[in-house]
């Protein structure tokens, strides 16, 4: 055991990540009303920068965020069109390039060929659907964008608001109002 | 413009969930519910993981032994030339269709119950495919020469015949595979991170770093992943129906007795959700009952499913009489002998068998007290998939054995080497299934945790 000392030493400072330095406030609250509350606040005051982390997806502040719908459905039409144009390419290509008749059917024989082209609209249309949606989550994060909390997989609810100076005194007296749990500076 | 999220039009007093967890549920037991089980195994874990080993290795020996010796080892008597192997690769995929169903299918459909129950059946998918895709190659004698199955470019110009159902097939699985491992994976990742977050030792740590991406649960995170998660379930809906179609294009495609038939694709796409559904109430039968998750996985949503299973029954029932019409009815004098030869001729065993399994056993399930019996429902559904492979071997085998030339009609008998492959795919399902379960989060936690009521300091209005 000894020898994978280092190795799992390793392990622990990839998962660790760098040190990170952030400049801003997070509150940590319990209830979704008062994040909701909070975002709508803070959105008011110019703040439209903040995050919202939670162990689920909470309607409520989806709707004070004023999120629009995800832009992945998009990535995912141009991956699925590639992917039949693609498959039927590949078909009528093979036919074409060495023609060989078979029962006097046709060379492009399009039924047949269907079950490809669809196959391959499905891959694709998959394959493009994760790119995106890892791109636009930016995922992998392997360097943590702002502070975390093991709780927030958990029970509790963060708002960071990257903020300095003065506007954070601000932000932490109006977390604080609207019933953060915790409240804490990086500064 | 509206705005798209994982249920658009669910407000959190409409949403009705909480029926299907018990009040004593909160978002932190679930967590420490589910992770439970990732704590280290007991000994009945590791009785039934090394018999498992065993049997793999068994199967193992066998496929050594027909590797060096050559296909003769198997039963295989010309021309029933597609037998035990091809059966076991319907049969998996067959399987491989309950967790696409449950969810895709179920999600698009709002099926709260699903929640509970579909990262199991989506394992079992993945598992499933992973098993069925053996066998052709299995089947081929030299599976080294598999690739030759993918079109790429060759310097003799040689393409494999799209045509083909065979190509289809190649198509359909390895999309199928493919498709179900990326909605598997990306479903675990929140979960994953809640597992990186709580891990108690070093290896669960780095699987959870690993399938969770680094995802922290910020807002951008959720709208994005809800957003690809909607178009996964539109894209694997017409994929879990056009896979097993396939399938059985395969069949259909050919002049056979018993084969040639526009029944098909309905028929087997049923055929496949009923063994998967009833796979998946036997695993989660038996998960909740070892790791006393019974207020997570409820009879309910155990009843749930075998009303589908009772659904499914019936159509495939169906389909058996409106296959046995057709050929009364028809005018083929081949096929009213085949299905005559069927059910009274030298496989009657089998042909009843299947009718037995698949048809009159699951009546049991219009009893709503026997389906919320757990001993009683898991040996039904063990009774269903011992149907559900007979029904296999019975459309595959006994088409073969009794085509049109008397001259070729011939009797099948699986040999030691093909029994041992079967049971040794058994196996190999098993020992994903069970590694599975001791290293990454079985149940959703994050989609469980949304059957519970928001916390809310005011009351919704």
């Amino acid at each position: 055991m000894s020898l994978l000392k280092p190795a799992f030493a390793l392990i622990d400072a990839v998962i660790a990540g760098p040190p990170a330095t952030f400049r801003g406030v997070m509150g940590v609250f319990a209830y979704v009303d008062d994040v909701a509350g909070a975002v709508r606040a803070l959105r008011q005051l110019g703040h439209k920068d903040l995050r919202v982390y939670s162990p689920v997806p909470y309607h409520d502040i989806e709707r004070a965020l004023e999120q629009g719908p995800s832009i992945v459905r998009w990535v995912t039409l141009v991956g699925g069109v590639c992917g039949i144009t693609g498959g039927f390419a590949l078909c009528i290509y093979s036919v074409t390039s060495w023609p060989m008749v078979t029962g006097g059917k046709e060379l492009v024989s399009l039924p047949p060929f269907m079950t490809i082209g669809y196959e391959s609209m499905i891959l694709l249309g998959g394959i493009s659907n994760l790119l995106g949606m890892l791109a636009l989550a930016r995922l992998p994060e392997l360097k943590p964008s702002a502070p975390y909390d093991p709780r927030f997989t958990e029970d509790k609810i963060g708002v960071w608001v990257p903020c300095v100076g003065e506007a954070a005194q601000k932000v932490q007296e109006m977390l604080r109002g609207h019933g953060a749990e915790e409240v804490a500076l990086h500064a | 413009m509206s705005e798209i999220t994982y249920e658009p039009d669910a407000d959190a007093e409409d949403v009705g969930v909480t029926e299907h967890v018990p009040a004593t549920v909160t978002q932190k037991s679930l967590n420490a519910d589910i992770l439970r089980m990732l704590e280290p195994p007991g000994k009945i874990w590791w009785g039934v993981f090394l018999l498992d080993l065993c049997i793999l290795a068994a199967g193992g020996l066998a496929l050594r032994n027909q590797i060096v010796l050559g296909l003769g080892v198997a039963g295989y008597t010309r021309p029933v030339m597609w037998a035990a192997y091809i059966t076991n690769f319907v049969f998996w995929v067959g399987i491989a269709h309950c967790g696409t169903l449950v969810s895709a299918i179920l999600f698009l459909f709002r099926s709260h119950f699903r929640r509970a129950v579909y990262r199991v059946a989506e394992a079992m998918t993945v598992f499933g495919v992973l098993t069925a895709g053996l066998f052709p190659l299995l089947h081929t004698g030299r599976p080294w020469f598999g690739y030759w199955l993918i079109p790429y470019p060759t310097q003799r110009g040689l393409w494999p015949n799209f045509r083909s159902p065979l190509e289809w097939d190649v198509f359909a699985v390895t999309t199928y595979l493919t498709v179900s491992s990326i909605f598997f994976i990306v479903g675990i990742i929140p979960d994953a991170a809640a597992q990186r977050d709580r891990a108690k030792t070093r290896l669960h740590r780095l699987l959870g770093f690993l399938f969770s991406f680094g995802w922290r649960g910020a807002n951008y995170q959720w709208k994005h992943f809800y957003g690809a998660y909607l178009y996964f379930a539109a894209l694997a809906t017409p994929l879990v129906l056009s896979v097993h179609s396939v399938v059985s294009w395969d069949f259909a495609m050919a002049q056979l007795p018993g084969w040639h038939s526009t029944i098909f694709a309905p028929y087997f796409v049923a055929g496949a959700i009923f063994s998967g559904v009833a796979l998946v109430i036997n695993l989660l039968i038996g998960i909740r009952k070892a790791y006393r998750l019974e207020h997570i996985v409820t009879i309910d949503h155990i009843e749930k499913l075998s009303k589908l299973v009772l659904l499914t029954s019936t159509i495939v029932g169906y389909s058996y009489l409106v296959e046995f019409f057709c050929a009364w009815y028809g005018p083929s004098k081949f096929e009213r002998d085949l299905f005559a030869f069927r059910f009274f001729g030298h496989y009657w065993w089998a042909s009843w068998t299947m009718f037995t399994c698949n048809v009159i056993i699951p009546l049991l399930l219009w009893s709503k007290k026997v389906r919320r019996n757990m001993p009683v429902l898991f040996v039904i559904m063990l009774f269903v998939n011992v149907g559900m492979w007979f029904e296999r071997f019975v459309i595959i085998v006994t088409s073969l054995a009794r085509s049109f030339d008397p001259a070729v009609w011939v009797f099948y008998k699986m040999s030691w080497t093909e029994g041992a492959i079967t049971a040794g795919a058994f196996a190999w399902f098993f020992m994903y299934f069970l590694l599975f379960i001791r290293l990454l989060p079985a149940f959703s936690i994050a989609e469980i945790k949304e059957t519970l009521p928001p916390p809310m300091r005011r009351k919704p209005s």
